[in-house]
């Protein structure tokens, strides 16, 4: 079937367009750190601005261990407590001190914010390592940003995003040292994996799964068929990897014992002390809501579900298609076996879900509410590098691959699918408190005298309230806080607290207190009532910090 | 021996298509006469018959009104048989339906009108169009390079091996939206340069007025045409972009199907853009005849909706949530709901053919993967997977089409292979069965989650898989005009469904025997075959 051949035609000389590659190729960092910082920054105005900032329970409580730091009854680094692991809050400390940055989320949403460009560079950098092109690169970045739980993430003062970094970055270090073989690799990698040790207990299972990888890599490149000689040699090559692996990327978890042992006279503090999760998961499993518990199943299905609800289904199974193609690739066992560090996070919260030291909920499966969904995000950064890799070797489905992604991404953003979202405002980790702090804001703010209540219960009322920390006795406050769980009419004005709720601290300690019985219960609330201690007492409180400098 | 093989070939194709034409008709449902405003709304067309859920009933009332009224707006009467999927716009009751289907079968309905079988008639349409749609498979696949048989065996495998079948027989949207699918790859497939993009900008945008997630479903092949009025070609030093002009002016004929769409819908509801599921529906009717529509249902129950619920319109995106998405696969691939493992695991063979084709013809390869992709993407995205109450994944049937013409080539390439032909005969066997079995019964299977709640009500155990098409035809149950108008007084409807089964299962195991055969024969040469150069 002949038709008259009418075209016009556009030349463009190959050289051209490698020199228009090469551009890219050598701005390409620059221009991710460019389009992602902008995008960063309008995000984050953008959720302060319409109130989802700060709707985690928990982004409100990690601003405040930071703002204890620098200001209240006793500021100081013993503020950082123990129930979270130091890090966020350690890089608040720089900004916290200003109140707009405090109570915008804005100092703990820089480090989020930071760690998101950082992912977007990592994510780059970590495909080129795997071989893979420009597209596969850009690719991967783009798997990664279109995601509107990630993009509410990175505008919180949530720790996801500042752990998924530290770990993708010490996975990233220890590909590198896979492929070439230089111990500085290897230092590295433990550097980035020691912080997110110091981020959140995943990082210590990547710690000990990275320890492992290492071992394999060894033995790998000796091959499993070695003589009972070179046996001796393969060891102490091996031990001696592990010894420096782990120095450095265990100093993290050595100093929060240390920690521990310094601050609370208790190393393992941390797991067993009263604020700690065992705690909490020792409550949910008493009221009968730890289904995982030592179900394998059921541990496995409910983060595979949260994994596809943050990450969306189609893009987890393109990343499922990615890792295939990955370990079926020529490209060098030991550097694939490094690639798998990116699935700690799969085998570290089920494996926490399994033994009862983790919780989640998804709605529909475990009743009808979300609960830490937001966990499900973590294998992100893998399915980003998985799908970038296969989007590069399958060259010839390569845009049935993008097109699709592009289908399915723009109906996840136009129908507005954010678990994190939903769990941040519906889901169990949210506590709208603005019925309290409000009555606090309104009846304290320029009255004097102290609020004793327990931030372990109602850190979001402190935060929410928008008064100045000093304004709060807590359990961080040392004399304080004795002085007033035992005598309370002389040193807390107003007392907010759960009543009848032994949980609550400030209950358990003052309702059997004598003074308790000067306080008039002014307003309840769902999550908190509050006292006001009788006008005729007023005499006698204390207003003013008069203990001075605590050690 | 090449004049008996010239000979075999139209011989083949005759016999082939009198056969699909004979288990068709057997199969097509329907009642006798014709109906009136008076028996519309009757037990012998709507529950006991052929109209037995919305879809088709909303299709033909419109197709009444068309040819009866003609009107693009129901009558009350017509629209009392459609509740509660009727729509209401400027005071007329119209059609939730996109009216495509409707306009297509009115000529069966004119035909049939004149045997006293108007709704037969109506339903045969889709029939033909099912037919194509095997024709275009088996072409397609030899085209692409699979062998005749084979790819014989493949139109097969799509007519009477998937749910595809029972929805050939009724009047449903799904065939002619793969119709025009099949038909523009045919195209785009059988003819090179600039030509066929006439007809296929025509076809793809024609295929809107069928149904309006074709817009999603045909943008594949939209962009694949595409390549060829901008093709690139890698010369020497340097990348030619090329503009064909001819291919801009091909755009043109956009205009036809266009200027339809429009029309069809300002006559339907008064507005060219406005979409049928977008329209306001009517619920219920009150005692003298006015609409009622679910915040008056509510009222009356004593419930008041929030404004903002009240407020808010439909949009078309707004059907589609990825949130959905991970149940969506669940039951439209393994789910006995609706899975393709439990209605038509002969499909699973697709999966080694699209290796084979994969690497053979990676461009068309990718066209129709990008088509599975979509087509899968969109129906998982959807509020209902189960499409309402349904036999199988109906909205599956593009893909089931599309992995047909993969099965040709994993046929192809085991053609010589005993073992792999008896196993695609079992699962075939078995893939036909279940589809006849819907076919010759009755589209009307819950969802699992209507099932169960309905068992408390009716008593009894309530199936919402094909055993609930099983018990239909235990109780002598069967839907086909030929079965309730002649066959009925001679054989039992199992008797009737095992000779429908038994033929298609015969007719397909001679041509599996005979593609082992040629095989053996002659063996699968390693020459290029027209599908490599593509």
């Amino acid at each position: 079937m002949k038709m008259p051949n009418f075209t016009l035609s556009l030349s463009i000389q190959k050289h051209t367009l490698s020199n228009i590659q090469n551009w890219i190729e050598r701005n390409a960092l620059s221009l991710i750190v460019f389009v992602l910082t902008i995008l960063s920054i309008l995000l984050f105005l953008f959720y302060y601005l319409n109130g989802l900032g700060l709707a985690y329970n928990d982004a409100r409580s990690h601003l405040d261990i930071g703002r204890r730091v620098v200001e209240g009854l006793k500021p100081g680094i013993a503020q950082l407590g123990s129930v979270w692991l130091p890090l966020p809050h350690v890089l608040m400390i720089p900004t916290i001190w200003i109140d707009i940055f405090w109570h915008s989320g804005l100092s703990g949403a820089l480090v989020s914010m930071v760690s998101f460009v950082s992912m977007g560079v990592i994510i780059y950098l970590f495909l080129k390592s795997l071989g893979a092109g420009l597209l596969g690169r850009f690719f991967g970045v783009i798997v990664f940003v279109a995601n509107l739980n990630i993009l509410y993430l990175q505008s919180t003062a949530m720790t996801e995003l500042l752990l998924m970094a530290t770990m993708t970055i010490g996975c990233y270090y220890l590909l590198l040292w896979a492929k070439k073989e230089e111990v500085l690799y290897l230092i590295k990698s433990a550097f980035f994996i020691m912080l997110s040790t110091l981020t959140r207990y995943d990082g210590w299972f990547l710690f000990l799964f990275a320890a492992l990888l290492v071992a394999v890599k060894v033995l790998i490149k000796h091959g499993f068929k070695i003589s009972l000689g070179q046996l001796k040699e393969v060891y102490q090559e091996t031990e001696g990897k592990l010894i420096l692996f782990s120095t450095l990327a265990g100093f993290g978890i050595a100093l929060w014992f240390l920690w521990n042992l310094v601050i609370f006279k208790d190393p393992l503090y941390f797991a067993f002390g009263p604020f700690s999760a065992r705690t909490q998961q020792a409550q949910l499993e008493a009221a009968g809501e730890l289904h995982t518990k030592y179900n394998i199943v059921l541990s496995t299905v409910l983060y595979l579900y949260a994994l596809i609800y943050n990450s969306y289904a189609f893009t987890v199974i393109l990343g499922l298609f990615g890792l295939i193609a990955l370990w079926f690739s020529k490209i060098k066992t030991e550097i694939k076996v490094a690639a798998m560090a990116l699935l700690a996070p799969l085998f570290f919260n089920v494996l926490a879900l399994f033994l009862g030291h983790s919780v989640l909920f998804i709605q529909g499966i475990s009743g009808n509410t979300w609960f830490n969904v937001r966990y499900g995000i973590m294998l992100l950064p893998a399915i980003a590098v998985f799908t970038g890799f296969l989007v590069d070797k399958l060259k010839n489905l390569r845009w049935t691959f993008i097109g699709l992604f592009a289908f399915t991404t723009f109906f996840a953003f136009s129908s507005g699918d954010s678990v994190a979202i939903d769990d941040a405002r519906v889901g169990s980790s949210q506590k709208n408190v603005t019925e309290v702090s409000g009555w606090l804001s309104r009846n304290a703010k320029d009255r004097t005298g102290f609020i004793l209540i327990s931030a372990a219960s109602h850190d979001a009322i402190i935060f929410s309230s928008g008064l100045p920390m000093k304004k709060f006795i807590h359990e961080g406050t040392g004399a304080y806080w004795e002085s007033a769980t035992t005598a309370p009419d002389r040193w807390a004005r107003w007392i907010v607290m759960r009543t009848h709720d032994d949980n609550d601290l400030v209950w358990k300690d003052v309702s059997r207190s004598e003074g308790f019985k000067k306080y008039i219960l002014v307003d309840s609330y769902p999550f908190a009532d509050i006292y006001e201690l009788d006008e005729k007492y007023l005499g006698d409180l204390n207003t003013g910090p008069t203990f001075g400098k605590q050690k | 021996m090449k004049i008996i093989k010239k000979i075999f070939k139209p011989v083949f194709f005759i016999l082939f298509l009198l056969f699909t034409v004979s288990i068709l008709a057997l199969s097509i449902r329907g009642v006798y006469g014709n109906p009136t405003t008076e028996t519309l709304n009757s037990l012998y067309f709507k529950d006991d018959g052929p109209l037995e859920l919305s879809p088709e009933k909303g299709r033909f009332a419109l197709i009444y009104s068309l040819i009866e009224d003609k009107s693009f707006h129901f009558s009350l009467p017509v629209a009392k048989t459609v509740t509660p999927d009727l729509g209401y716009q400027d005071g007329k009751y119209v059609s939730l339906f996109d009216p495509g289907v409707s306009i297509i079968a009115a000529p069966g309905y004119i035909i049939g009108k004149y045997f006293n079988v108007s709704q037969f008639g109506s339903f045969a349409v889709i029939a033909l169009f099912a037919l194509a749609n095997a024709l275009l498979i088996m072409g397609v696949a030899k085209k692409l390079g699979a062998n005749g048989i084979a790819s014989s065996l493949a139109g097969l495998v799509f007519l009477f091996g998937t749910p595809a079948f029972a929805y050939a027989v009724t009047l449903y949207q799904h065939h002619v939206t793969v119709f025009l699918m099949l038909l523009s790859i045919f195209l785009l497939v059988k003819y090179k340069g600039i030509l066929p993009l006439f007809f296929v900008w025509i076809l793809v945008v024609g295929s809107l007025i069928a149904d309006y997630p074709n817009f999603f479903l045909f943008l594949p092949i939209g962009i694949y045409a595409l390549g060829r009025v901008f093709p690139i070609e890698d010369i020497d030093n340097r990348v030619k972009l090329n503009i064909k002009i001819l291919g801009l002016i091909s755009f043109i004929t956009i205009l036809i199907p266009v200027s339809l769409f429009l029309w069809v819908h300002k006559v339907s509801y008064g507005d060219p853009l406005q979409l049928a599921g977008t329209v306001r529906s009517v619920k219920d009717f009150d005692v003298d005849g006015s609409p009622l529509f679910r915040e008056d249902l509510l009222r009356r129950e004593g419930k008041v909706l929030e404004a903002e619920t009240l407020n808010k319109g439909k949009t078309p995106i707004g059907f589609f949530k990825t949130r959905n998405f991970i149940k969506g696969l669940y039951l439209h691939l393994v789910s006995d709901e609706r899975g393709i493992l439990v209605f038509t695991p002969v499909l699973l063979l697709s999966l080694i053919g699209i290796y084979y084709s994969y690497v053979k013809i990676p461009k068309v390869t990718a066209l129709l993967l990008a088509l599975i992709g979509m087509n899968i993407a969109v129906y998982s995205m959807w509020g209902d997977p189960w499409g309402g109450w349904a036999f199988g994944s109906r909205y599956l049937i593009p893909s089931y089409a599309l992995l047909s013409i993969f099965v040709a080539f994993t046929l192809t390439k085991f053609r010589g292979r005993g073992l792999v032909l008896i196993l695609f005969l079992v699962l075939a066997a078995y893939s036909i069965s279940v589809s006849t079995l819907g076919a010759l019964t009755s589209n009307k299977i819950p969802p699992k989650v209507e099932a169960v709640a309905l068992e408390p009500i009716s008593g009894k155990k309530e199936h919402y898989t094909y055993l609930r098409n099983w018990e239909f035809l235990s109780n002598n149950g069967s839907k086909s005009f030929v079965f309730q108008t002649f066959g009925k007084d001679y054989v039992t409807a199992r008797q009737y469904f095992f000779m429908v089964v038994g033929s298609i299962i015969i007719v397909m195991t001679g041509q599996i025997i005979y593609l082992y055969l040629t095989a053996r024969k002659d063996p699968p040469s390693r020459k290029a075959t027209e599908g490599e150069r593509i």
